[in-house]
């Protein structure tokens, strides 16, 4: 059965169709991956499935249940969780207090802030961010930006995890620790849906791939059967070439 | 009752217009927009009282004091947070609002002042209604200031460059656009003209410390109902606020109070409905 | 923290209660004020700046004062009355307020309050701009009603460190810095907005019933003068926003020094809180704590090996 589960989503801002008649499934436990020109419709996907955003039309399903009218804090509770592009953590506090948020109010039963801290704790372990957990978010670099964003998102203890582009700006060092540290999360049963333009990653890591252009799904399969096939290629003619990071 | 409201639109244009300036251009929302106008309405009333200037007289020498006082309260306090968040600058705006509405108070208590003009009660026949004439000659002023604005903005170097500014700071910069003066010019320019609306209200009505609150208020919904930036929108919006209140007034029982609270409904209304203004 | 908090607690009274009646209506003042801004501060701590609050203080006064003239209910149900219908005000105006952020929010609850005053002055039912008299609170006594205003305070004081302490802080910080991420990581943010909302209101409308028993009056102008809403938001600004002493020290200085200059201006004393803010805002925007803290971990860097305990 299908974990995440998109049937015929559309969605349109004033006349542009960001998001046309999309269906999408993810396995559960699998990496998915995400790709397109820039405009493609990606981001408004992600805001779509955690609930920022409602579909004009199309339902989305989550483990079965309909969660198309779902809040964003309900779909979390559910299960699902994201990091954002544009990294904006809560800037008023510190690293183990932005995860805590997340193991506070991400679960349907609460937990103490004791038990929120502790497992805070482990999953700044497991992004590597230990050694900075009582810094404050303003002191952190790119590299750790993007670690806070993973462990947010993992502090939801979500079945489904939406990755924003997180291999942007790494150096490839940086890259294969970041591709290590997926595979660990999925590892551990998450189900992870990716959106991200360096090709490189993507190659390593997805086990199968989607390809929009202007809304719409043009090709899904695995990496390898998506790079030759003719509509993708040409969809990303107009882009600039030596996107691999 | 339209012809009400539209002689009244005209203040309210003007009167809105600068502050749509100050958030175009600036980015500034002024909320001591008011007071300004306030400023402008005492000048008014002292420059008649001493020396038996006619406010509409005196528009020229008020419409400069103001924008030298903008001038310096730009310089002196809204230049250090262009930068800051938007909640910094609202507060800062807000507190000198504070600050002039009360030293309005200490300087010249808060009983109203009224400037007994000659001819604020003489009245005109338009047709089949009769309309006063003070409020006649302001909607005529008023509007041709805020037409001429227009022009200015359309037409001259500077009011070129303010565009550019309006539209993208970084753009106008590299065009070799002085951001920083322009930015002086463009709040100096607003204070300028809330100063001469003030004058204006002078001539129709009482003045006190406490007008500005309202003012600003009430410019502000215009500026919602136009859109955020859109200045050219102005004059429509402020139909609009006009003719509500006119309506409000005729044919809702006591409608002078209550006319008072349209503006705050059609904010409501417009930022739940359309939050980028109707007149985009 | 705890400590100097309990510290201005006891001093207050004890220096009341030794001192002259003029003196006793000050701090009686300084409490109201100060109940004011730590519910404003609340209010804030989700990112709401609020200029609502004379809105909520003002129903509160109107709704006890109509309740135990026209109804004969006691005064003490009055108050709690007047608390109870601020709450249901805000519930209304936040739901409506939601999606409006930064000044939007703020002109929109700056109107509310505005129009209120105006329904209030043209309703007959209300006593016009006249106003009505209400009845005084446990027979005027001024030590017992300073006792009563030290209750709520207490109250407010409370409620302000528990919410610091509690998971609600981490909730109210989320949704003030980032709405959206804060709900995608499982915070309900309307219900915390909300309940933020309805909490600040209560304490608003609370403390305005108890000024319309303790002055006997209540207008339009004065109930829901911008002066109060004003006054609640500079205050914990001043002090230092988002704690428990930011507001208490805010609203004492700021209190007392309008006090102070009212012996030389008749009205207008006001101009003090236009001049702390904007001068907070340019010089010193993390308020009074903000300097102090600093100050502290300047000493720390001078003496190296000593330890800071950071504002948290």
């Amino acid at each position: 059965m299908n974990l995440l589960a998109l049937h015929r989503v559309t969605k349109a801002f004033g006349g542009l169709v960001a998001v046309n008649d999309l269906s999408l499934e993810v396995r559960p436990g699998e990496i998915f991956a995400l790709i397109g020109p820039n405009g493609a419709g990606k981001s408004t996907t992600f805001n779509l499935i955690s609930g920022l955003l409602p579909p004009d039309h199309g339902r989305m399903l989550f483990d079965g249940a309909d969660l198309t009218a779902a809040k964003p804090h309900e779909r979390a509770r559910a299960g699902i969780g994201r990091t954002f592009q544009l990294m904006q953590p809560f800037h008023d506090m510190t690293v183990i207090e932005n995860v805590m948020v997340g193991e506070l109010f991400g679960h349907t039963i609460p937990k103490s802030l004791d038990a929120a801290r502790r497992d805070g704790e482990a999953i700044c372990a497991l992004v590597g961010l230990s050694q900075l957990m009582e810094r404050q978010v303003t002191e952190l670099g790119v590299a750790d930006l993007k670690r806070l964003e993973i462990a947010r998102a993992l502090a939801t203890h979500p079945r489904l995890l939406l990755l924003d582009e997180v291999m942007a700006g790494l150096t490839p060092t940086e890259a294969r620790q970041a591709i290590a540290t997926i595979r660990q999360i999925r590892g551990q049963g998450v189900a992870v849906l990716l959106i991200d333009h360096v090709m490189s990653s993507v190659r390593d890591l997805a086990e199968r791939v989607a390809v929009l252009n202007f809304g719409s799904k043009i090709a899904e399969g695995s990496f390898e059967d998506v790079a030759r096939n003719h509509d993708v290629i040409e969809a990303y003619l107009g882009e600039e070439a030596g996107d691999a990071g | 009752m339209v012809i009400f409201g539209v002689l009244r639109s005209g203040l309210y244009s003007l009167t809105s217009v600068g502050l749509a300036l100050s958030v175009g251009v600036i980015g500034i929302v002024n909320f001591a927009h008011g007071e300004f106008l306030m400023l402008g309405a005492y000048l008014g009333y002292w420059l008649f009282v001493s020396y038996g200037v006619d406010p509409l007289l005196a528009i020229p020498i008020g419409a400069a004091v103001l924008f030298a006082l903008g001038g310096v309260v730009y310089r002196v306090s809204i230049q250090r947070v262009l930068h800051a968040p938007e909640l910094n600058q609202m507060l800062l705006t807000f507190g000198i609002s504070i600050f002039l509405q009360n030293l309005a108070v200490i300087l010249w208590t808060g009983d109203p002042r009224t400037a007994a003009v000659s001819y604020k009660a003489r009245a005109i026949a338009l047709g089949p209604f009769t309309v006063g004439f003070p409020q006649l000659v302001v909607f005529g002023l008023a509007m041709a200031l805020t037409l001429g604005l227009y022009a200015v903005l359309g037409g001259s170097r500077i009011g070129k460059a303010m565009r550019a500014v309006a539209q993208s700071r970084l753009g106008a910069s590299l065009l070799g656009i002085e951001v920083d003066r322009i930015y002086l010019l463009a709040f100096g320019l607003s204070t300028a003209l809330a100063g001469t609306a003030g004058l204006m209200i002078t001539l129709q009505l009482s003045t006190s410390p406490f007008i500005g609150l309202l003012y600003t208020l009430k410019a502000f919904s215009i500026i919602v109902i136009a859109g955020l930036g859109n200045i050219n929108g102005v004059i429509y919006a402020s139909l609009v606020l006009g003719l509500s209140e006119a309506f409000v007034e005729f044919y809702v029982p006591q409608g002078g109070g209550w006319a008072e609270g349209v503006f705050f409904v059609l904010i409501l209304l417009v930022l739940m409905v359309r939050p980028r203004g109707l007149f985009r | 923290m705890a400590a100097v908090v309990l510290l201005v607690m006891i001093i207050l009274p004890v220096w009341a209660s030794r001192a002259q009646p003029y003196y006793l209506q000050v701090a009686l003042n300084v409490l109201i004020f100060a109940v004011l801004a730590l519910s404003w501060d609340l209010l804030a701590r989700t990112g709401q700046l609020s200029l609502a609050h004379a809105a909520f203080y003002g129903l509160g006064g109107y709704t006890t004062t109509l309740l135990t003239t026209r109804a004969g209910v006691p005064i003490a149900a009055g108050i709690l009355a007047g608390g109870i219908v601020a709450v249901v005000a805000a519930i209304a105006l936040g739901m409506l307020t939601l999606r409006l952020r930064g000044i939007y929010f703020a002109i929109a609850t700056l109107a509310f309050s505005e129009t209120l005053r105006v329904i209030t002055k043209q309703l007959r039912f209300t006593g016009g701009s006249a106003g009505l008299v209400a009845p005084p609170l446990l027979g005027g006594s001024l030590p017992a009603q300073y006792a009563v205003i030290l209750g709520i305070l207490l109250l407010a004081v409370l409620t302000s460190w528990q919410v610091s302490r509690s998971r609600w802080r981490y909730a109210f910080t989320a949704i003030r810095t980032n709405e959206e991420v804060a709900a995608v990581m499982g915070v309900n943010v309307v219900r915390f907005k909300v309940l933020a909302f309805a909490i600040s209101a209560f304490f608003a409308g609370v403390t305005g019933a108890y000024y319309a028993h303790v002055f006997l009056f209540i207008n339009p102008f004065e109930a829901y003068s911008l002066a109060v809403s004003v006054g609640a938001l500079v205050a914990p600004i001043f002090g230092g926003l988002y704690t428990t002493i930011g507001p208490l020290l805010g609203a004492t200085a700021l209190r007392v020094g309008e006090e102070a200059l009212r012996s030389t201006v008749r009205s207008g004393s006001q101009i003090l809180y236009g001049l702390i803010l904007a001068v907070v805002i340019l010089y010193m925007p993390r308020g009074l704590l903000g300097v102090w803290a600093s100050m502290v971990s300047r000493r720390a860097r001078r003496a190296p090996g000593a330890s800071t305990k950071g504002a948290s």
